[in-house]
């Protein structure tokens, strides 16, 4: 064991060294945790070599883990200060070690066999992902293992290692630009080395292992074949992705790379298994956040020393660790004396970082408090849950991402107080502006949490906040609250309403429920709450409700998005804001408060839309704004320069009309004073438009009937009015502009008109002529330029030559032999391919032969073509069959009075008795069946004409006898003689039978 | 430019052959057209009829380059191919290598692919097949002549070579001014 241990013991520190001798057959769990507690910054030095060496490790062959790890022990002779250099010596050294490579050799042959037997199942893909998710659990779950599962881990190291040296690889390119604006500090130099942490993981497994486990090669060789056979029984789809780390596939592989590269992207974060080239960007990502990932868990390893807490030094790396203690960090955050704690440990530029970690654990306890529930669970259940697993991953991946970049953004506020870097910069002014007195760090911590994480964490806290806010009874803390609640669209609603309720101001409410704009509440309210903060303190409270609005959208959108967006939403504002202005003052019921409500109210407007100008830069526009804001609070007349304000003003002197008329008994006579004087003002302004307006229009062509026909249209609108004078005011403009409109529409039409006249002259005029067309009308023209345009010497199509055949015959020829040509060369070039592929000749020819019996077989019956005959089956062979059939019968009814012949002589002479004789067996058949069913005897008669003959065999036999040959016509004619008589029969019976049933 | 002589087509043939098989008589029997190879300045062209036409009015010693140049006959004829040709190899090939992501760029700078870095294999490749070498993500990279049979990819130790490289997509940038 000393063997093994010595060489790394020389680089640690002696307590280290004294723990790694110590240990015995089963290391218990508290050694690890303390080697880790006590020795984790010294455990980094050996990491770096060893990462070098899990580099080299990766292009090794999963069974040759342990000629790793002999290697290390050799290459730890070396100067640690020299081993990221010295890769080539420990190839040579690699090459060597001739007898350990052996014995490597012979673990493997142990493993093909096995490998062998499964590569006929082997679907690959989910084999590597399986693999490491599991390896890490076993590693997460370390602390629980007993002694015989860890030689596994030196098994199954390799693979690992060598993804994770991949990983290393790709990082290097990426990870140097994040970590240097990393604030460095002591506990925090891991930071610094962002991918070696990874590499520095695996460093110290092996180390533990080489301490701990491995006593001789031969313990070491028993282990490994023990746990071989385990596997063989446990884990056979992690051995044999092991044993071959390529895969084979067959010819007809397609890969389904989407699959494999989703599959990958959700199952391991550390793993660099993303290959999409479209996707590099994706990759790059993932590896980042692995690697920030594994920066975060330094950090938060050394945090967590510093508060010497045991639990987290027991989880080893893992992602599913990483979000365990995030987990865990977010709780302590809620506690607010330990948070307390940590500031007060660490330096004073480090503490920006520090809340920005605070502040990223809830973030990420919110995002993946979830993922974390059903990691735990996957944990408790082992390495069933593999789907889980995979969904867990994925979610602490988006949310490190997010992480990333807030913490980025937050590592740059120290520097830039002055800037408006994002969210967090512009909040943290405002606290410093709005929180001179010291705050709580609840508080700060609460509003900060919920500017961050998505408002699903905002929705839960919101209870806290609200008890928080309650317990602050003063305007200014009012105000930090809802800064706090910026980010939260639904908490916003919330927070105006219990603050409407804190200022008592019951009729508020309706207003606000009945207001579509939610950003204009919060500052009524507070004008109104502040009816005697409006003049001192409005300069205070407009900067913070606009920070609000900056903020608001902030925390989704960049900030150039977030200046339209505010734009649009002061644009949207000012018609919601005039109609608030319009039922406040009903509702209200103090009266003096109005003017100065009013007065404010326009300014808050005017101040919207000179922040619509300057939103981009929050900081300098707030203190603009401020500026601004007292300036305009200054000013008691509701002056405003632009147009769109001053209309909104007249509204609300016209509402106030309407609130005066309602309450106008209860009111002061000054108020109606006012209130008449400024109508009248209006009116008169009014009138001076309309004077304009009447101008204008006499000026144009003056259409006074058109007008009634315009009026008509907005009539309705001014039945609901009643207020007339605003409405002529708006209307003849409206006259006006549609006036314009018709105008400029019937010329446009107009316009459209010629257009399509001249369309259709153009259409025309480009007309393909076919006499110009190919090569002959080429000629024709050039034999029409001679002569002008004139339509005389129009050359048409009777001028045409017919040379052109014969060019064009030419044309062909050339064109003939060059396909021939090709067709030569081609046929040659299959020659020599046939040749070179000595298959390829019979294939060919058997190709076309086996296209062509395809054809054979799908021809399709044409009856139009005379040489399908011979596919027609031969119907007439059915109905001369049958009319053979047929004759035979007739035959055979023929003989029968054949057999008579004698007869022939005897009855011959009177034809009377015969037709008697047929009319009575007429009759007689008549009586039985034609009382049911009239209409059966009909069919069967004419169908059966050799019942019939049978009947009238023997008439019929003199006949035949007399007409030889044409004996057919001649009984067609007999049976339709006798059907008439059957009719005939048949109708008198048939009336018989219905007398008689009338009867 | 000129027609391939038969023995240049059979050179040429029987190197397309190591890497796309009898898939060689899709090229030269294409259903979409016709298709020729032309020989100019020592390289083989293959080039379409219709652009063929109209590259037979450059005059040959101010025409570079027509239609898709397969590669070129050395000095002692034989044929060697261009990364140019891999768009009409690629989705032809019949054996295929896929290398890992750590090692496309290894092998996009020119250098074989070695055991660790391949990621999969078709199966039943012999040696010395010629090989199209894929990124994972079924990129086509280059090809390459398999140094080990598949059966043999499994045993041999991780830093050797599987695959002697050929050319690859490397070399628009790094032989840009001779590649036609």
């Amino acid at each position: 064991s000393q063997h093994f241990g010595r060489p790394l013991e020389d680089h640690l520190s002696p307590g280290v060294c004294d723990q790694s001798r110590q240990h015995s057959e089963t290391v218990t769990l508290q050694k690890i945790l303390v080697k880790e507690k006590s020795g984790w910054s010294r455990w980094h030095m050996p990491a770096v070599p060893a990462t070098g060496e899990a580099e080299l490790g990766g292009s090794l062959e999963p069974g040759s883990a342990l000629v790793l790890f002999l290697d290390l022990r050799n290459v730890i002779k070396y100067d640690p200060s020299k081993y990221c250099h010295n890769l080539k010596k420990i190839g040579e050294d690699f090459s060597n070690t001739i007898p350990i490579s052996s014995l490597t050799w012979e673990l493997e042959g142990g493993n093909d066999p096995m490998s062998k037997k499964r590569r006929g199942e082997f679907s690959d893909f989910h084999g590597p992902p399986k693999k490491i998710i599991k390896v890490q659990k076993d590693e997460s779950s370390t602390g629980s293992l007993a002694m015989s599962t860890r030689p596994r881990r030196v098994i199954e190291r390799p693979p690992l290692t060598q993804q994770q040296a991949a990983q290393k690889r790709t990082c290097d390119s990426i990870t140097p630009s994040k970590s240097s604006p990393v604030p460095v500090s002591d506990t925090q130099k891991l930071k610094n080395l962002p991918f070696k942490t990874s590499g520095l993981e695996t460093a110290k497994k092996r180390n533990s292992i080489s301490d701990d486990d491995t006593d001789s090669e031969n313990e070491l060789r028993m282990m490994i074949a023990k746990e071989e056979n385990l596997q063989r029984t446990t884990q056979p789809s992690i051995n044999e992705s092991e044993n071959d780390p390529f895969e084979v596939v067959r010819d007809d592989f397609k890969s389904g790379v989407h699959k494999l590269h989703s599959l990958i992207g959700l199952g391991i974060k550390n793993h660099v298994s993303c290959h999409d080239s479209d996707d590099d960007i994706m990759r790059n990502d993932c590896e980042y956040d692995s690697g920030d990932t594994d920066e975060i868990i330094a950090m938060k390893k050394n945090v967590a020393k510093v508060k010497n807490s045991t639990e987290f030094s027991q989880m080893e790396k893992s992602t599913k660790k990483t979000s365990f203690k995030n987990r865990e960090n977010c709780e302590l955050s809620d506690h607010c004396i330990k948070l307390q704690k940590r500031k007060s440990n660490v330096e004073s530029a480090l503490s920006h970082g520090l809340k920005s970690l605070n502040r990223k654990s809830p973030s990420h306890s919110s995002s993946s408090e979830d993922a974390d529930s059903a990691s735990e669970l996957a944990d408790s259940e082992g390495g069933e849950e593999y789907n889980a697993m995979m969904k867990n991953c994925l979610r602490v991946n988006l949310t490190l991402a997010d992480l990333e970049q807030l913490a980025g953004s937050d590592l740059k506020v120290p520097n830039e107080d002055t800037e408006s870097d994002g969210p967090e910069t512009t909040t943290q002014c405002k606290f410093d502006r709005g929180f001179k007195s010291p705050k709580t760090p609840t508080g700060l911590r609460r509003g900060r949490q919920c500017i961050r994480p998505a408002e699903i964490v905002a929705s839960l806290l919101e209870g806290e906040e609200n008890t928080c806010g309650k317990q602050k009874p003063k305007e200014n803390n009012l105000k930090p609250k809802f800064q706090a609640f910026k980010g939260v669209g639904c908490l916003y609603e919330k927070e105006s309403m219990k603050k409407s309720l804190k200022d008592s101001v019951a009729s508020n409410n309706i207003n606000k429920d009945q207001n579509s704009m939610k950003h204009e509440d919060p500052s009524i309210i507070s004008m109104e709450d502040g009816s005697p903060y409006v003049n001192g303190s409005l300069g205070e409270v407009t900067p913070c409700q606009h920070a609000k609005k900056a903020n608001g959208p902030n925390y989704i959108q960049p900030q150039k998005r977030q200046t339209t967006f505010e734009s649009q939403d002061r644009k949207a504002v000012s018609p919601s804001s005039s109609e608030k202005r319009s039922k406040n003052p009903i509702s209200r019921p103090l009266e003096g408060k109005k003017s100065l409500s009013l007065s404010a109210k326009t300014h808050n407007i005017g101040f919207d839309k000179d922040s619509c100008h300057s939103t981009t830069k929050t900081e300098a526009s707030q203190e603009e704004r401020s500026d601004s804001s007292s300036l305009t609070s200054l000013k008691k007349s509701p002056k405003v320069s632009s147009k769109d304000t001053r209309e909104i003003k007249t509204d609300f002197s016209l509402s106030i009309s309407n609130s005066s008329d309602l309450s106008a008994k209860d009111k002061h006579a000054e108020d109606n004073e006012k209130r008449l004087a400024a109508l009248e003002a209006r009116q008169k302004a009014k009138e001076v438009q309309k004077k304009l307006v009447h101008n204008a229009l006499a000026n144009l062509d003056g259409h006074p009937e058109d007008k009634p026909t315009h009026i008509i249209f907005g009539s309705d609108s001014e039945c609901e009015t009643e207020e007339t004078s605003t409405q002529e005011q708006s209307h003849p403009g409206e006259e006006w502009v549609k006036e314009s409109m018709g105008k400029t529409s019937g010329k446009l039409f107009d316009s459209s008109d010629d257009e399509e006249s001249d369309s259709e002259d153009d259409s025309n005029r480009f007309k393909i002529k076919p006499q110009f067309e190919g090569r002959a009308g080429q000629k024709l023209m050039d034999l029409q330029s001679h002569f002008g345009t004139d339509d005389r010497f129009r050359m048409d199509s009777r001028f045409l030559e017919t040379d052109s055949e014969e060019e064009q015959e030419e044309v062909n020829e050339k064109k003939a032999a060059e396909e021939e040509e090709l067709a030569e060369e081609k046929m040659k070039a299959l020659n020599v391919v046939q040749s070179v592929l000595q298959i390829n000749l019979s294939s060919s020819t058997n190709r076309g032969s086996v296209a062509a019996k395809k054809f054979k077989d799908i021809i399709h019956y044409d009856p139009t073509k005379q040489d399908h005959a011979t596919y027609e089956r031969k119907r007439d062979d059915k109905p001369k069959e049958s009319k053979a059939k047929r004759k035979k019968k007739r035959e055979e009814a023929e003989k029968l009075p054949e057999v008579s012949k004698e007869m022939y002589y005897n009855i011959a002479m009177d034809l009377k008795e015969i037709f008697q004789t047929t009319k009575y067996t007429s009759e007689k058949e008549e009586g039985t069946p034609w009382n049911e069913d009239c209409g059966k005897e009909k069919p069967e008669e004419i169908q059966d004409p050799a019942a019939l003959t049978s009947d009238a065999e023997q008439p019929s036999g003199f006949t035949f006898s007399f007409f030889d040959s044409d004996t057919k016509d001649i009984k067609e004619d007999r049976v339709s003689v006798t059907q008439a008589g059957v009719q005939w029969c048949n109708l008198s019976s048939l009336a018989d039978n219905t007398n008689s049933m009338v009867l | 430019m000129r027609p391939l002589t038969e023995e240049e087509t059979r050179v040429m043939f029987e190197k397309i052959a190591k890497y796309i098989g009898e898939n060689l008589q899709l090229l030269v029997d294409r259903p979409d057209g016709t298709y020729c190879f032309r020989l100019h300045n020592d390289r083989v062209y293959y080039v379409s009829e219709k652009i063929m036409k109209l590259a037979a009015n450059i005059s040959g010693d101010k025409l570079v380059s027509l239609g898709t140049c397969f590669g070129k006959f050395t000095k002692t004829h034989k044929f060697r191919l261009h990364v140019t040709a891999l768009d009409y190899l690629a989705p032809y090939a019949k054996y295929k290598v896929w290398i890992k992501p750590g090692a496309e760029q290894s092998f996009l700078y020119g250098n074989h692919v070695l055991k660790s870095g391949l990621g999969r294999i078709t199966e039943n490749t012999s040696q010395y097949q010629g090989v199209v070498v894929y990124s994972m993500a079924d990129i086509p990279l280059g090809f390459g002549v398999a140094a080990k049979s598949t059966q043999d990819c499994r045993k041999v130790d991780p830093m050797a070579i599987v695959v002697f490289h050929q050319a690859d997509i490397g070399e628009y940038v790094r032989h840009e001014e001779t590649l036609t």
